[in-house]
């Protein structure tokens, strides 16, 4: 690591892998890659990748558009990342709240964030759950992305009832986080969930081959995950698929994934790809080769596409950190091209201006189901034809509104690669037990040993 | 008023000259279309009307200036 050029690094903060006691931390440059290093007096030194070749990194800027407006829940005490949540340090509202309603699953995934793999643990009570929407309505307000996760939301008989009491609470965007197993085996289930009030399912989607789900998952369920998304859109219910991609697993089928999409689309409104991250026991620091940064999925995506969607048609967020995500809208042309609507490096595109509620609303309609086209007997079926065109404004109009598909990705952070200046910057919030909102990538992080930071380390905070 | 009464309505701030409807091209977040809108036969200034400013215009920036 004799390369990196210390003189370009940033300053920050991150944990110690062994002993998660805070440490300095700097991001720095090595050609085209950039690493995050820090140093434990204890443990030793750490190098992991986190930005690798071409969009360069010092390009990928956008100013940041949105502010802390909310009122904290904790107080600063014992500094970043101690002291959540949220705490008065935290500079983002939570654009999602994660209820995770379940730690039971009916898969068993070695690459599962959640608390799946270990012993049974009796479900929240529905009362706890309305505490939980409460303390988000505090917080937040309801305009704000509810996502019920766990484990496996659906194999909760009462999931219906937590999306109905979110729903009668005033929260307008209900989206489930699901594998999909039991939409594909119960026929009536989507449309259980849909008259319930879910708009959406965050589609756990690893790629179009059963050898990926084996490895994955722990079984073959291609069949299933189509039969699920099939009855979600016949319902009215949006899809969002989300790949876990794993080097040398499933990073081989990502333009497939693209490519069914858009086969799929309208019903299914996005992918939302997830690099793995490394959680759980592993005394040894995962291997830089065995991760993918943001810039290697931009580039699969336009190798795998064939140029059908281009590294440069993806642009930072606005919301959270710019290290944290990417995404990119696309309609179809009727030449069978795309046109993509986002960009970056072009200048026009990083300056938009923008609000908590606008990027929400924005996020919830584009993963609610597309509107039923005009004349259309249906209201559950999209959409308008393809072949209407972009070339004029009415045409465009009615395609971005019914047509969009987004494409996006969201780096996670594990305790290798954890940057306290993107921690702070989180907008996706887990509800914890105890009612604390806690930035997402927090509440996942295990030491090396497999010790845990936030998730089932909690007290009651007073009042709750 | 339509396009064509707009265009009937003004008269170009520019230099004075007559509106008719001609074919402008529109760039916006990367999408390119064309509008019907009076424009200064003399000059080519554009007017858009604050019909359209304020209808599909303001539509089109609620639905595409995202997060």
């Amino acid at each position: 690591m004799g390369c990196c050029e210390k003189a370009t690094s940033f300053a920050t903060e991150s944990l110690c892998p062994h002993c998660l006691d805070r440490i300095p931390a700097t991001r720095e440059r090595c050609g085209e890659d950039v690493y995050l290093v820090k140093s434990c007096p204890e443990h030793g030194e750490f190098h992991t990748i986190i930005w690798r070749g071409k969009p360069e990194f010092h390009g990928w800027q956008r100013s940041p558009n949105m502010v802390r407006t909310s009122e904290s829940q904790t107080i600063a005490e014992h500094g970043c990342p101690f002291d959540c949540g949220i705490c008065p340090t935290h500079r983002k509202n939570a654009c999602t709240a994660v209820l995770e309603v379940t730690s039971r699953c009916n898969l068993r995934c070695p690459v599962c964030f959640a608390d799946s793999g270990s012993d049974v643990t009796s479900d929240p009570p529905l009362t706890e759950i309305a505490e939980w929407y409460r303390r988000v309505l505090e917080a937040y307000g309801p305009d704000i992305i509810i996502q019920l996760s766990g484990g496996e939301p659906t194999v909760r008989d009462d999931l219906p009832a937590i999306i109905g009491m979110g729903r009668s609470l005033g929260f307008s965007f209900i989206q489930v986080n699901t594998n999909g197993l039991r939409l594909a085996m119960e026929e009536d289930y989507a449309s259980v969930l849909r008259q319930a009030g879910a708009a959406s399912v965050f589609f756990q989607f690893d790629g179009t081959e059963d050898v990926i789900y084996r490895k994955l998952r722990g079984r073959a369920c291609y069949a299933e995950k189509r039969r699920a998304i099939e009855r979600c859109v016949e319902n009215g219910i949006g899809v969002v698929l989300v790949p876990t991609i794993v080097p040398g697993v499933n990073s081989h089928n990502i333009g497939a994934i693209i490519k069914l999409a858009l086969e799929l689309s309208p019903g299914v409104r996005g992918v939302h790809f997830q690099p793995v991250g490394y959680f759980g026991r592993g005394p040894d620091a995962p291997d830089n080769r065995s991760r993918l940064t943001l810039p290697d999925i931009m580039r699969a995506i336009e190798q795998q596409t064939d140029g059908l969607m281009r590294a440069e048609d993806f642009t930072p967020p606005g919301w959270e950190n710019t290290l944290c995500s990417f995404h990119g809208t696309f309609i179809p042309k009727t030449d069978g091209g795309l046109q993509a609507l986002t960009g970056h490096g072009g200048g026009c595109c990083d300056s938009r201006e923008g609000s908590d509620a606008h990027a929400v609303s924005f996020t919830a309609r584009q993963w609610s189901a597309p509107p039923a086209s005009k004349g259309s007997d249906c209201c559950c079926t999209a959409s308008s034809d393809p072949a209407a065109g972009i070339e004029t404004f009415d045409g465009f109009l009615e395609q971005v509104k019914s047509r969009l598909l987004s494409v996006s990705c969201m780096a996670f952070q594990d305790v290798w690669n954890l940057d306290l200046e993107r921690v702070r910057d989180c907008c996706i919030h887990v509800v914890a037990p105890d009612g604390r909102m806690i930035p997402f990538c927090l509440y996942n992080v295990t030491s090396a040993s497999g010790q845990r930071l936030y998730r089932g380390h909690l007290q009651e905070l007073p009042g709750f | 008023m339509n396009f064509s009464q707009e265009a009937a309505a003004w008269s170009c701030t520019s230099c004075g000259g007559e509106l008719s409807l001609v074919k402008v091209g529109f760039t916006y977040m990367k999408g390119n279309f064309e509008v019907d809108l009076p424009a200064c036969a003399e000059c080519g200034l554009v007017l858009v009307p604050e019909s359209l400013a304020l209808g599909k215009m303001a539509e089109a920036e609620r639905i595409l200036e995202d997060k």
